[in-house]
């Protein structure tokens, strides 16, 4: 059986009248790094505020560790970390005052060690106060704090959002490092998709607050295809295949955007409506996140025409 | 255990575990790598590179399935001896059709037919050549 470290069903929040998360049902694998993307608003903010516990839903369930959302015991935390976006610490304690605060927390693992060498290695020193630092030397010291108790579920919400590439580095790095503990889990959500393609191998998408696929990575790299069909003669008038995202037609050409359609479909297609030739264009993750998410039926923002 | 120089691009369109493969299959055929050569364990790979590890096991099994490595249970991943790596049919066919792609690009960009055979012929040369420097030290 595959140990499940986190589970949501039909997970629903309604802000007013927005309906902010819409039926989520999710779950992540122990063992994983999964990464949570989504555009801006699609809700990644609030799925992980209401799995922690910090939001109500609207209706729905969530379990950490298989222990209800709502009622997270001590316990149950103390095998979690969190880290929240823009990295926010209290501004009036020194480092060495966070580290104790923190501690507190996870009494039983934390890392002295760990915490020390990773203070040093980035250049800081326990008695400064966080106000004193750079958003970089924040964003550090809570990536320290996150990993000082080794937790065995991390969830980190755009933790490298406004970073620096090699604070930025720093943070995969640290994602690499807890992931080689046994049986340890994270979901953190990025926008920047070569960051997610380097460390994680999962996937989960959601766009305006709906799931939209939760899988491994190779299989999302794989799924999500451009298709570039030449005609001889002229294009059909309608495009009939399974898995059709969106479609871009001229003269002679069509370039089909397709998601789950194997080559052996596409083959069959093309074959069919008597297309003179076609060609697999291979994506990079952050091509195919865009086409994934792009409302359908919707032309581009600007979009060249010719006189 | 020699350094292995492998440069992950991130954001390509290729798969990061395609690209490890590309790079040891080609140190495999410079002979920078040769017979009986432990690469490095799949954790250690993954920590220098800043990678998943399951990323770095996936490139092992394909060069394994491709015959270039062979995993000991317990010692580790080791370059094969190329003799007793075997083509069968669908390889040629694959690396026919490889042949094809690049022929039918060199002669659409106008090359003739006797420079793209001393291009091809210079590539391979410096592979050759490279093999047998590895093999003198």
């Amino acid at each position: 059986m595959i140990d499940t470290v986190l589970k949501t069903e039909a997970l629903t929040k309604y802000y007013g009248k927005d309906l902010a998360l819409d039926h989520l049902d999710m779950s992540i694998p122990r063992g994983c790094i999964c990464g949570f993307v989504g555009r801006n608003g699609a809700g990644k903010t609030t799925a992980i505020k209401l799995m922690l516990g910090l939001l109500k839903p609207t209706a729905g369930t969530s379990k950490l560790l298989g222990c209800d959302s709502r009622q997270l015991k001590p316990s149950i935390r103390q095998r979690i970390g969190y880290v929240t976006e823009g990295h926010r610490l209290f501004r009036w304690m020194k480092i060495s005052e966070l580290e104790k605060f923190q501690q507190r927390f996870y009494p039983k693992q934390w890392d002295y060690k760990l915490f020390a060498d990773m203070i040093e290695y980035f250049g800081l020193s326990k008695k400064k106060k966080v106000k004193h630092l750079s958003n970089g030397q924040r964003a550090q010291v809570s990536l320290a704090l996150t990993l000082a108790p080794n937790p065995e579920l991390l969830i980190m919400d755009d933790p490298t959002l406004g970073l620096d590439a090699a604070i930025r580095r720093q943070f995969l790095e640290g994602m690499i490092k807890l992931i080689m503990s046994e049986n340890r889990t994270i979901l953190f959500s990025s926008h920047i998709l070569a960051d997610v393609e380097r460390v994680a191998n999962r996937i989960v998408v959601i766009d305006k607050g709906v799931l939209r696929a939760n899988c491994t990575l190779e299989e999302f790299r794989l799924a999500v295809k451009k298709v570039k069909v030449s005609f001889t003669h002229r294009v059909p008038d309608e495009v009939n295949i399974d898995g059709l995202l969106s479609c871009r037609k001229s003269e002679k050409e069509l370039e089909l955007t397709l998601v789950g359609t194997d080559d052996e479909k596409v083959k069959h297609w093309v074959q069919t409506v008597g297309a003179d030739r076609y060609q697999v264009v291979s994506m990079n993750l952050e091509d195919q996140f865009i086409e994934f998410t792009r409302p359908s039926g919707r032309k581009r923002l600007f979009q060249w025409e010719a006189n | 255990m020699p350094t292995l120089w492998i440069q992950i691009l991130s954001g390509s369109d290729k798969p990061i575990y395609k690209q490890i493969v590309e790079q040891i299959s080609e140190l495999i055929a410079k002979g920078e790598l040769s017979m009986g050569d432990k690469l490095p364990p799949v954790r250690k790979l993954a920590s220098e590179l800043v990678i998943n590890p399951n990323t770095v096991a996936r490139a092992y099994s394909v060069l394994e399935q491709s015959g270039l490595v062979v995993t000991k249970t317990g010692s580790g991943t080791f370059v094969s001896n190329p003799e007793l790596r075997s083509s069968d049919a669908a390889d040629i066919n694959a690396l026919t059709e490889r042949m094809d792609t690049l022929i039918t690009r060199g002669l659409n960009l106008g090359f003739k037919s006797r420079d793209l055979a001393a291009m091809f012929k210079d590539r391979l040369s410096t592979f050759v050549k490279k093999r047998e420097s590895e093999k003198k030290k």
